[in-house]
């Protein structure tokens, strides 16, 4: 620690330098920050998905009978089948794109752990036209429990002929990590009923739940089977699968991410690492100043470590902040509803933000401290 | 005054090569930047381009009002007539009119490294070669009009199992046949077709999904869509193919592209302080060199201007560098995303913007050395060490 003031005045030498190079290496670890706070979310999705619930929907697209909901639901290690359908639609103009899940009442049990109490979800059965609304998503469109929303939805047309979904929010709820740019939940009898004769009774998927979550996937092949050649032939998805980000685009996503945050480190290595080099270049006489007033081979070195890891390990941390606060501001200019996922700056994006600083530093100095390690001091006192 | 830059800007490149692990921090940071970058665009590039591959200012789409996707729309049984009869439409050699009655539909199928993936089948009517000209068998033959059988594209093929010639799909009345292999160079190559009447009955949908209309002529386009709109009995937009696909190109690759700027943009500012490091040392280390000249009587100015140019040199090779790597890795790779199977795409125009933005890192990184070479005062220069 007593040594401290001399590492800080060794960087401060050249203070445009020093401030440059945190600079850079602040951008890399936002970077970083953002790739792999993506790769987190991407984690905690895989990790919030139940083994015990799947996803049932039409094979070649469009609705489904709920009646056929009803058979799953009587199938052996079934334990509860809810239905969910969805109007998407905009507000007002086009570009404020809004997408409004329609809950059947049992989808309080097949997902308990959405953050709505039983007296919220009550709220929109007993009124039809209720929605609840996440907090960020009644802040987008300034909605408080009362107000009245009108969404425009040209593909989900009604029974009257219109294309206008009026709803009341019933309450402001809670945010949840699975719906990055918040939800709305409405009823799904609204959207049974106000809806064309040939649509209704119908459903766009059901949510199954089963009661030992090592059948699962077993389960999943005899409803496939069971469907296969009905007049609705249905797909399903556990919910592990339809949480793997990979599924959804086809890409390693994950994999991308690395590789940027890589590509920034690399960049980042590449820039302290000449730093450094050019420093102790610069102040090598000086080095030899302090080993010849009785400063350790080792004790030098460390000095080096010490100067590359002050702004490495300063501009990691610096980076993931500003890769925190990108994360909170990125939604609100997302088009809602749409599910993207936002980054997360879970403990483990630190741990690796913190080794890759490390990292860095430790390569940075490598080199230049061997050449200390190796250096005759009295040459490198008179000069040449 | 142009020759003194180009003696000041000779001799600052000659002396690169004992700079050159410092001058390798430039063209590092621009190739990572625009190697990632350009990397991350192939994606949204070659996905619009399939998009735009896809659309003709020749055909017209017909979909329900309002609706911004194909997959949102119906047109009903009976509406179809109608349509089929407006003013506008190309007529075939038999003299009826080039209207296609199409349907689409998502089908899950395995990708070759066992994951499971979607894609679209699309029914096409009698006259969907004819409104299609695009569409080449490579292999195989087409599908017969009232038969169980399908076609597959080239880019399906290539990254779906079990998409050969006799391999069977699974649909709800049985195993269709795959017979036959088809081209458009187009979004289209990954799909699956077969024939839109056989498929609504297998399927069991009540209504088509879009008509496809070739147009008599470019111009035809809004005859048709008068035709369209003021018939009562149709409540429908009226679209031209390019534009249709031109608009959903953008708007699917919209967070993508942005996702690659936001990237590019980040990795850049860090580029560029990177490039202001290394140009204030260059210009520190040569502060004796540069005072020199000064004596000699070169002005301010070319010794400014050649070390901008020293900065954008290094970053251009840099930009090159990446590009190259970007291209070599990605340009031409069929991939999937989503159910839309396209070619990743590192094209010219890209390697451009690349270049451009390596330029403006470089003017701003070299300006702020370069004013600061200029300004020292010639007696300080000379006797620093």
């Amino acid at each position: 620690m007593k040594y401290l003031p001399l590492v800080w005045a060794s960087i401060m030498r050249k203070p445009t330098r020093a401030v440059l190079t945190l600079l850079s290496v602040m951008l890399a670890f936002t970077l970083f920050g953002l790739t792999i706070g993506m790769n987190a979310t991407f984690a905690k999705f895989q990790e919030d998905a139940r083994e015990d619930r799947m996803f049932v929907f039409a094979r070649f697209g469009g609705l489904v009978p709920i009646a056929l909901g009803r058979q799953i639901e009587s199938m052996p290690g079934v334990e509860v089948v809810a239905s969910s359908s969805f109007v998407p639609g905009y507000i007002h103009e086009p570009k404020n794109r809004v997408f409004v899940q329609m809950m059947d009442e049992k989808v309080a049990k097949v997902n308990p752990e959405y953050p709505i109490t039983p007296a919220q979800w009550q709220l929109i059965r007993n009124n039809r036209q209720g929605m609840l609304v996440s907090k960020s998503q009644a802040d987008r469109w300034h909605l408080k429990a009362g107000d009245t929303l009108t969404i425009a939805s040209p593909s989900a047309k009604k029974l009257d002929g219109s294309t206008s979904w009026t709803f009341k929010v019933a309450a402001v709820t809670p945010d949840m990590s699975i719906f990055g740019q918040g939800y709305m939940f409405g009823n799904y009898d609204y959207m049974d009923k106000a809806r064309l004769l040939s649509d209704q009774g119908k459903t766009g998927q059901f949510r199954v739940k089963v009661r030992d979550a090592s059948k699962t996937v077993e389960i999943s092949q005899q409803i496939e089977s069971r469907f296969a050649n009905s007049s609705t032939p249905l797909q399903s998805l556990t919910e592990k699968v339809a949480f793997d980000v990979s599924t959804n685009t086809g890409m390693d996503i994950a994999a991308v991410d690395r590789d940027v945050a890589l590509a920034g480190m690399f960049m980042v290595l590449f820039l302290t690492a000449n730093g450094l080099a050019q420093a102790v270049r610069e102040r090598f006489a000086e080095f030899a100043t302090l080993k010849t007033i009785g400063f350790s081979d080792n004790g030098v070195i460390a000095l080096v470590f010490a100067e590359a890891a002050i702004p490495c390990v300063l501009g990691a941390a610096l980076g993931i902040g500003l890769a925190a606060i990108v994360s909170n501001v990125i939604p609100r200019f997302l088009p809602p509803g749409q599910g993207l996922p936002i980054p997360t700056m879970s403990v483990m994006v630190f741990v690796w933000a913190a080794l890759s600083a490390a990292l860095v530093a430790f390569i940075s100095a490598a080199l230049p401290a061997l050449r200390l390690k190796q250096m005759d001091i009295a040459t490198a006192l008179s000069g040449r | 005054m142009l020759r003194q830059i180009w003696i000041v800007s000779a001799l600052n490149f000659k002396s690169l090569k004992s700079r050159f692990w410092q001058s390798m921090v430039i063209v590092v940071g621009l190739a990572a930047t625009i190697g990632v970058m350009l990397s991350m665009l192939s994606v949204a590039a070659g996905m619009r381009q399939a998009y735009y591959a896809s659309g003709d200012p020749n055909r017209a789409i017909v979909v329900t009002k309002g609706v911004e996707q194909e997959g949102q729309s119906t047109i009903a049984r009976a509406q179809a007539p109608l349509i089929a009869v407006a003013p506008g439409i190309a007529k075939d050699k038999d003299g009826k009119p080039l209207a296609d009655r199409t349907l689409m539909t998502g089908v899950p199928l395995l990708r070759k490294d066992g994951s499971k993936g979607f894609t679209s089948m699309r029914g096409l009517s009698e006259k969907g070669p004819g409104v299609r000209p695009e569409l080449k068998i490579v292999a195989g033959r087409m599908f017969q009009s009232g038969k169980r059988e399908l076609i597959a594209g080239v880019g399906a093929q290539a990254l779906f199992q079990h998409m050969q010639i006799g391999d069977k799909v699974i649909l709800p009345d049985g195993e269709w046949p795959i017979v036959g292999i088809y081209e458009t160079r187009s979004q289209l190559d990954g799909q699956l077709l077969g024939d839109t009447e056989t498929l609504l009955t297998t399927l069991h949908k009540p209504a088509y999904t879009t008509m496809l209309v070739r147009l008599a002529s470019p111009d035809s386009l809004d005859t048709f869509k008068k035709a369209m709109t003021t018939n009562p009995a149709l409540s429908v937009d009226v679209v031209r193919h390019s534009d249709w696909y031109k608009r959903v190109g953008d708007q699917t690759t919209f967070a993508l592209a942005l996702l690659g700027y936001v990237v590019g943009t980040v990795m850049a500012i860090g580029a560029l302080f990177g490039c202001l490091n290394t140009m204030y040392s260059a210009v520190a280390s040569r502060g004796r060199e540069i005072a020199t000249l000064r004596a000699l009587g070169y002005g301010a100015l070319p010794v400014a201007v050649s070390v901008v140019l020293e900065a954008m040199l290094l970053s251009v090779v840099g930009a090159l560098i990446g590009a190259g790597i970007a291209w070599a890795l990605y340009d031409g790779k069929l991939d999937l995303f989503g159910n839309v199977v396209f070619h990743l795409s590192v094209s010219p125009r890209q390697i451009e913007l690349g270049v451009t933005w390596a330029v403006v890192v470089a003017l701003l990184g070299g300006l702020f050395p370069s004013i600061r070479a200029a300004r020292r005062p010639v007696v300080e220069a000379l006797r620093a060490t």
